[in-house]
């Protein structure tokens, strides 16, 4: 066994490893979206307790996805998934807007957590396919995005359940890789 | 992938030369063997099902997809039995050449394989049909199964309102459960009713767990997780060795709710036993636990004992 790992080792470029952080609040479908990326069922989610982590291929990296429940009392353990993360995902349910600004204050807490400085920030505003969900722009400015000096960022409206938009945000990512120290 | 495929191929010719040989010296054909020489339950059923599933007698295959076709027509219940499972099996009987008054006791036992099989079969297409079914604020049966649940886990205290915190304390997410049944849909509100009314001691004994200070997690959450594991279990079969090998019930939606007891029992006492740190060790001892229940429900000999009853002081 020794030969094949020294060989898959010499051949998996380390560098195009990545750490993917998805947080959002419950309900936002992080989940989905974590079987959308591994282009597995999403008929079937069930609410996170704990964690899921599944790795992925995609343009070339090898995408370590780590989706964290979003439930309130799990939040508190967030801030143990920030070390090495490379990007961060926050998932948003644009029909909830009840909830608009509790998840908008959860994303300013976030951003603010000295592990996560400089680390680029994709937001998928998610729901889109329904009647009710507030269209990207609108999202951006409830959460204040266009604030944000201290790293890059984007927004992606997207269908979770269907896959519409999630290629074109990981795309993104691919392109925003940070330099490794 | 070679080995397999050699296997495969030498099964397909070996299997009957082999039937052959064993029936001329045994005077019994395969189904006879089976019914007369495994145990009753999931070692004879899943026998009978897979010599069934192979045979390549026409009529044999007939009678299978006819079974088949009565499954999705929703018409195999117990009490279409007699109009059912008469004429397959004495078609059967006549392919096989058994004479019927000597061998009495393989009619009695092959037809009760035949219930088993296709209950299970049936089973599967309903248990489908409730996880499709979303959860409907609007409905009032869901509404009110909602409510029920609450007032039989919680009976001491009243809800102050539908929408309310105080569905975190059974462990829901939110201020509304509704969200949080996802892909299970009714079919994890079926299985958490279930559990709360037919053992009531159980469902409070692991309820009061799930608020333990240090190793609490989130009843109703971990109790959808666990219905979706009682699903998967069903849907590829590894339920059956639980399901028949229950010597007073065919498989059906009770059965499959008790299945679930006995998962959320379990899960419940290995959760306590492990002493997580916190709930994020959850999908690492969900896992075990998977693990643990696969292998039990591999060896057909498993008998599964709800021992809930006792269970509390």
């Amino acid at each position: 066994m020794g030969l094949l790992n020294i060989l898959k080792k010499l051949r998996s470029n380390p560098d195009k490893e990545l750490r993917l952080l998805l947080l959002g609040l419950d309900n936002a479908g992080k989940t989905t979206l974590l079987k959308q990326l591994a282009s597995e069922d999403v008929n079937h989610v069930t609410p996170t307790a704990g964690f899921n982590i599944k790795s992925v291929l995609s343009n070339g990296f090898k995408l370590n996805v780590w989706d964290i429940g979003g439930q309130r009392k799990i939040r508190p353990y967030w801030r143990n998934y920030f070390e090495n993360t490379d990007i961060l995902i926050y998932v948003v349910d644009c029909s909830d807007h009840q909830r608009l600004e509790e998840t908008s204050l959860e994303l300013t807490e976030l951003l603010q957590d000295e592990k996560l400085r400089g680390v680029p920030l994709l937001v998928y505003a998610n729901k889109q396919d329904l009647a009710t969900a507030l269209p990207a722009s609108e999202i951006a400015q409830h959460l204040g995005l266009h604030l944000i000096r201290d790293r890059t960022w984007q927004i992606q409206a997207c269908v979770a359940t269907d896959g519409t938009g999630v290629k074109e945000g990981m795309e993104w990512v691919c392109k925003n890789i940070p330099v490794k120290k | 992938m070679i080995v397999f495929n050699v296997w495969s191929l030498l099964q397909w010719y070996l299997r009957p030369i082999i039937k052959w040989l064993l029936r001329k010296t045994t005077k019994l054909c395969e189904l006879q063997r089976i019914c007369y020489g495994d145990k009753a339950g999931a070692a004879r059923t899943c026998n009978v099902e897979k010599s069934l599933m192979l045979s390549r007698t026409r009529d044999v295959q007939e009678v299978v997809s006819f079974l088949d076709a009565v499954v999705l027509e929703k018409r195999f219940t117990p009490n279409n039995f007699y109009s059912i499972l008469d004429p397959s099996v004495s078609i059967i009987i006549r392919v096989k050449k058994i004479n019927p008054k000597l061998h009495g006791s393989f009619i009695v036992s092959f037809r009760r394989c035949l219930e088993q099989i296709w209950s299970y079969r049936s089973l599967v297409n309903e248990i489908e049909e409730l996880r499709k079914t979303q959860f409907d604020s609007n409905n009032v049966e869901h509404e009110e199964k909602l409510v029920r649940l609450w007032s039989l886990l919680v009976p001491q205290e009243p809800l102050e309102s539908r929408i309310t915190k105080q569905w975190q304390y059974i462990g829901f997410q939110g201020d509304d459960p509704k969200t949080d049944f996802r892909g299970m849909g009714l079919l994890g509100l079926e299985n958490l009713l279930f559990f709360a009314s037919a053992y009531p001691q159980a469902s409070s004994h692991v309820l009061s767990h799930s608020q333990h200070p240090k190793y609490g997690y989130t009843f109703a959450i971990v109790g959808i997780n666990l219905t979706s594991m009682a699903y998967y279990l069903l849907k590829d079969g590894s339920a059956k060795t639980f399901m028949f090998n229950d010597k007073s019930c065919l498989p059906s939606a009770t059965l499959f709710h008790k299945f679930y007891c006995y998962l959320f029992y379990e899960f419940d006492k290995m959760w306590i036993e492990s002493k997580p740190q916190n709930i994020m060790e959850f999908s690492m001892i969900f896992k075990k636990f998977e693990n643990a229940i696969r292998i039990e429900l591999a060896d057909p000999a498993s008998v599964f004992r709800i021992n809930i009853e006792v269970d509390t002081v």
